[in-house]
């Protein structure tokens, strides 16, 4: 996985407006808590504003965005300061970043890489925007993320994370809960462990190509009690060209067969892990005993040689866990010659920045990730200030201190730029180097350099105590001679007991936090009767959620399993989706209007006015919301074919029966039908020609709501009084009752038919002679009225082009099941004139002959 | 020895481990049989004499250790009432375990759990474990169903079953952990299977396959 994987990663955690401009991966937060791993640093930029953000990664490298939960959120405005530290010298190669931003004042540690100082470019540029603009800016979009304590974090990321709607299900807060779990126990594990001594035996040797010739009990074995763990490194362990070159040697196993030859023999060892490189080999052997307690063996190399790469130089190292304890050896041979102590530092250091124990899902571990670290090897460093016959003639008086003084290390070590945080024993023990091989004897050669402690031991960690340090000098074969230390070190150990104990209050209390931060909501009323609902009558009703909980609320009505929207088409839901601050109200509408569509599934019995409504929290539970009422039945919305058979007004008319007229409306026959077209209609028609022909803007005027519903309630009730109402109400009314029908006057399978016919009378003529037979009479028996309404056209002021656009559209209604084909404009424009073009014929010639053919 | 790069097999006895499996539960049965009084008892040890009827899905979450592994149950407690069945299964789909409630004291509410459990063999997951509770088993001198007959239903249905009280809690925690011990944990196959085979946090033990769906 890149960067720019990573970076996308990131990414999907903010808006797309809110764009991630520079990241960094392996932070850590030193300040102000606890020291907090494994932390990733991004600045994210909206608009002209930027903000710092601190993200906790659960898994390296984050695969989704669910592994990355926000902690921090640090807007960059003018209160914003960021300081760097780093120490040059400092072999870590990190670099310390404070930044503060309002009250808050966060250090974080960061891995010296390439991409840093892009990171801190991106930073101080906008620290420098933000600095010349005069206005502060708001940072409204970073509300979303804010939280003020731990707690907040928490609540923010699960509430935001769990997997919300009932019927869906993701992993991710699983991963956290996990991350989690692991955060608190870390924490609490001086809870649930206890210390134990054991002994660490660690010895170093540069063996100068020489073969295991001699017995090495001198060197493993001379301790009163068999150590639990070795750690034996080697050096020059062949300096033939093939090793170097091609890193294969016979010696590797020899020399670790020597090992396990020459350990002490009263406890059974077995090897953990060996690794070499070129001439470097470190093994690591453990007491049998402890095996099953070790997990996570890993080990790595660093070549330092020439080109900063070759294994003639470098470290190797190996890392496990034992008990709850993480410990890691390093083995290492640095750069040589005399005067280049700088280059040995330079060496460390790069050891330090790349060595890597990979783990699956984690961020890498480095060699300083661990609890103890033992450092062995022939680090090479000399003493370059004294004359060498001086520090011989020191050294046989066992006078060491004062050419100790002059040892490079001790001076390096003692000024940090090397070793920095790293503890050696004293010294008690002659240089190691270098010797005739063979004897005890310096070096007789002709470069006469003084001798020096280039073999040397080096641990960092708590609870370590050095029991010896010492070199083997009967040990001679080579020009070095091996060097050892015992130490004895707390490994902390896991009380099953109390670790159960405290793993289950982690639980606990996690539990606990999660439930009481599930959103809680009361509803004022779950039941919403309307009553009775009548033909386009809006009814309201509100209903109120109180947010009671601790944190803010969404809710959403959600679908049912199936359904294709949250609530019945004659239900409207205001708002249907929304976000409630605690404590605070959240007023929902609910709304119903029965128009024609629902008014006539209702008529036919396949749809009624009740529902459920599922209202979702998002985290949280599911409420009912049922929604009732009685729709009161009206003509309005019936077929032609069940209006000309009720002799009674439809609100006598029991429910079921109209269901059953309106499933049998097809066998509709005229010898047993009531009328011959349906008594609303011919109501509505015989008061305007009654009393409207002669009314200005006839058909024209709209009518008055109220006066339509009164109308609507007179013809469903069957009233002896007059019809209420203006002529224009009552004239709309016809309009809004011919439309509403079932079917339209002409069925939706001739339409077409008609359209093509428009041009030809004869053709629309047959047509109409052709129609069902209610449905004719009202065709024709409306066409008269209007060729009627026509002769007065000097009063009401109609004309037949009026006329027959307004009826067109109402006569050949367009099917809404074929809504889904769209129509262009200019298509609507040439069926609508069509539509008018055929109702035209018949309201300008006389097509009596049509009347009397019945 | 052999090396354990992978970090795969060896665990440190006792070191931390933090496997968690996360299972959706959801609770069936009559109004009134004591639906959510049991999930009450069950995460906050409480009970409520009067305890307000569920109009909706309650959501809770509980966590208990089993062998070395947390099992995190998502618990969906529905409404019982009549009215609201043809809501249920929005939550009974998917759910991995299921417990169906009855009051010992009401024969009806047993035919009613007896339907529930059909339901559930034909609509649910073909995994689904499925419990069956005879509560208020403290009211055991108004007894209308049996235990015998129950215990029989159960098997032949391959059950779970117990009697169990949310007033004095019995068998209310061994009733959700005969569920855990039930649900598949197992590892068998479960790295590759799982969503592209995505690990744990730990990098330590793969998820069973079984967690995620």
């Amino acid at each position: 996985m890149n960067q720019d994987d990573i970076k996308s990663v990131v990414q999907e955690k903010f808006l797309s407006s809110e764009r991630v401009t520079a990241f960094l991966s392996d932070a850590k937060v030193l300040y102000p808590e606890r020291v907090m791993k494994d932390r990733l640093l991004a600045i994210v930029e909206f608009g002209d504003e930027k903000a710092v953000f601190c993200l906790f990664t659960s898994c390296y490298p984050p695969k989704s965005f669910t592994d990355l939960s926000i902690e921090i959120v640090l807007p960059i405005d003018n209160s914003f300061k960021c300081e760097i530290d780093n120490k040059p010298t400092d072999p870590e190669a990190v670099l310390y970043l404070n930044l503060q931003s309002r009250n808050s004042k966060f250090k974080f540690e960061i891995q010296i890489t390439p991409r840093v100082d892009n990171f801190v470019d991106d930073l101080f540029r906008g620290i420098d925007a933000v600095n010349k603009v005069p206005t502060q800016p708001e940072f409204v979009w970073l509300k979303k993320y804010k939280g003020k304590s731990e707690e907040d974090i928490f609540a923010h990321t699960m509430v935001v994370e769990r997997s919300g709607v009932a019927h869906t299900q993701s992993s991710a807060p699983v991963a956290f809960r996990e991350s989690l779990i692991k955060h608190k126990m870390a924490d609490k594990e001086m809870e649930y462990t206890f210390c134990k001594r054991f002994t660490i035996f660690c010895g170093t040797w540069n063996v100068n190509d020489k073969p295991p010739v001699i017995p090495l009990k001198e060197w493993l074995n001379v301790d009163k009690e068999p150590p639990d763990i070795y750690a034996v490194g080697f050096q020059e362990l062949d300096l033939s060209k093939e090793t170097f070159l091609f890193d294969q040697t016979v010696r590797e196993d020899e020399w670790y067969h020597a090992v396990l030859n020459y350990v002490d023999p009263r406890a059974k060892y077995v090897k953990l892990e060996k690794v070499r490189l070129v001439g470097m080999m470190l093994i690591v052997l453990i007491k049998a005993k402890h095996v099953s307690h070790v997990s996570n063996v890993i080990c790595d190399t660093v070549g330092t040689g020439i080109m900063g790469k070759m294994g003639n130089k470098g470290g190797v190292s190996i890392r496990f866990d034992i008990h709850n304890t993480s410990i890691c050896f390093v083995n290492s041979h640095l750069a040589a010659h005399v005067e280049e102590y700088e280059r040995r530092n330079q060496d460390f250091r790069d050891i330090c920045n790349r060595t890597r124990f990979a783990q699956p899902n984690q961020l890498p571990k480095t060699i300083k990730d661990h609890d103890h670290i033992y450092w062995l090897g022939d680090l090479n460093y000399r003493i370059t200030e004294l004359d060498p016959s001086t520090v011989k003639r020191m050294v046989s008086e066992h006078n060491f201190g004062p050419v100790l003084e002059w040892d490079q290390l001790k001076q390096q070590h003692k000024i940090d730029n090397v070793f920095s945080g790293y503890l050696e024993g004293p010294i008690n023990f002659k240089p190691t180097y270098k010797y005739d091989p063979g004897t005890d004897n310096w070096d007789s050669s002709e470069k006469n350099r003084a001798p020096a402690w280039c073999d040397r031991i080096f641990w960092k960690g708590k609870e370590i105590t050095q029991l010896a340090y010492r070199s083997h000098p009967s040990l001679n074969i080579s020009d070095h001679k091996p060097v050892s230390a015992v130490f004895s070190s707390y490994i902390k150990i896991i009380d099953e007991e109390k670790y159960r104990k405290v793993y289950e209050e982690v639980i606990k209390h996690l539990d606990k936090m999660e439930n009481e931060l599930i959103p809680q909501v009361k509803v004022d009323r779950t039941e919403i009767d309307f009553g009775t609902v009548r033909y386009l009558e809006l009814q309201v009703q509100t209903i109120t959620i109180r947010n009671t909980g601790k944190l803010p609320v969404e809710f959403e009505f959600i679908k049912k399993l199936d359904d294709t929207s949250f609530c019945k088409e004659w239900l409207i839901v205001e708002p249907y989706k929304k976000s409630i601050c605690a404590d605070e109200v959240c007023e929902i509408h609910l709304k119903v209007l029965i128009n024609k569509t629902s008014a006539c599934k209702m008529n036919a019995g396949t749809d009624k006015l009740y529902d459920i409504l599922v209202l979702h929290l998002y985290g949280g539970k599911d409420i009912f919301i049922t929604v009732n009422g009685t729709y009161q039945r009206s003509c309005f919305g019936c077929s032609i074919e069940v209006l000309v058979n009720l002799n009674v007004p439809i609100k006598e008319v029991a429910v079921g029966k109209l269901i059953e007229l309106e499933n049998k409306r097809d066998q509709t026959v005229s010898q047993q039908s009531t009328y011959s077209i349906p008594k609303e209609i011919w109501f509505l028609v015989d008061h305007i020609y009654l009393h409207g022909l002669k009314e200005p803007n006839l058909f024209e005027q709209p009518g008055l709501h109220s006066e339509i519903l009164q109308i609507r309630d007179w013809l469903d009730s069957g009233s002896i009084d007059p019809i209420p109402g203006s002529i224009h109400s009552v004239a709309e009314a016809l309009l809004l009752l011919l439309e509403s029908t079932v079917d339209p006057i002409i069925p939706y399978n001739l339409q077409s038919v008609c359209l093509r016919a428009s041009a030809n009378y004869l053709q629309c003529k047959q047509i109409v002679m052709e129609l069902p037979e209610f449905r004719k009479n009202v065709f024709l028996y409306l066409c008269e009225f209007l060729q009627e309404a026509l002769q007065h056209s000097a009063e009401n002021g109609l004309d037949a082009k009026t006329l027959s656009t307004l009826f067109g559209s109402i006569f050949l209604r367009d099917n809404p099941n074929n809504s889904h084909e769209p129509q262009t404009r200019i298509n609507k424009q040439v069926v609508d004139k069509k539509k008018a073009q055929f109702v035209y014929h018949f309201l300008i010639n006389d097509h009596s002959d049509l009347i009397f053919s019945r | 020895m052999a090396t354990n790069r992978t970090g795969a097999a060896q665990r440190p006895n006792g070191a931390p481990q933090t496997k968690v499996c996360q299972f959706k539960l959801v609770l069936l049965g009559e109004s009134a049989v004591g639906k959510s009084s049991l999930v009450l008892r069950f995460v906050k040890g409480q009970f409520h004499e009067y305890q307000e009827s569920t109009i909706g899905a309650a959501f809770l979450t509980q966590a208990i250790r089993f062998d070395d592994t947390t099992v995190k149950f998502e618990i969906w407690d529905t409404a019982g009432q009549e009215r609201y069945h043809s809501l249920a299964p929005m939550y009974y789909r998917g759910a991995q375990s299921a417990i169906v409630v009855y009051d010992i004291t009401n024969q009806d509410t047993f035919g009613r759990a007896k339907n529930w459990v059909k339901e559930l063999q034909r609509q649910a997951s073909p995994s689904i474990v499925i419990a069956l509770a005879g509560n208020k088993s403290d009211l055991a001198a108004k007894r209308m169903v049996e235990f015998e007959e129950a215990q029989a239903y159960a098997d032949e249905n391959g059950l779970l079953f117990m009697e169990t009280s949310a007033k004095t809690a019995m068998n209310v925690n061994d009733i959700f952990l005969a569920i855990a011990n039930k649900l598949p944990k197992s590892e068998a196959g479960a790295a590759g299977a799982a969503g592209g085979g995505r690990r744990l946090a730990d990098g330590e033990q793969p998820r069973p396959s079984q967690c995620c769906k």
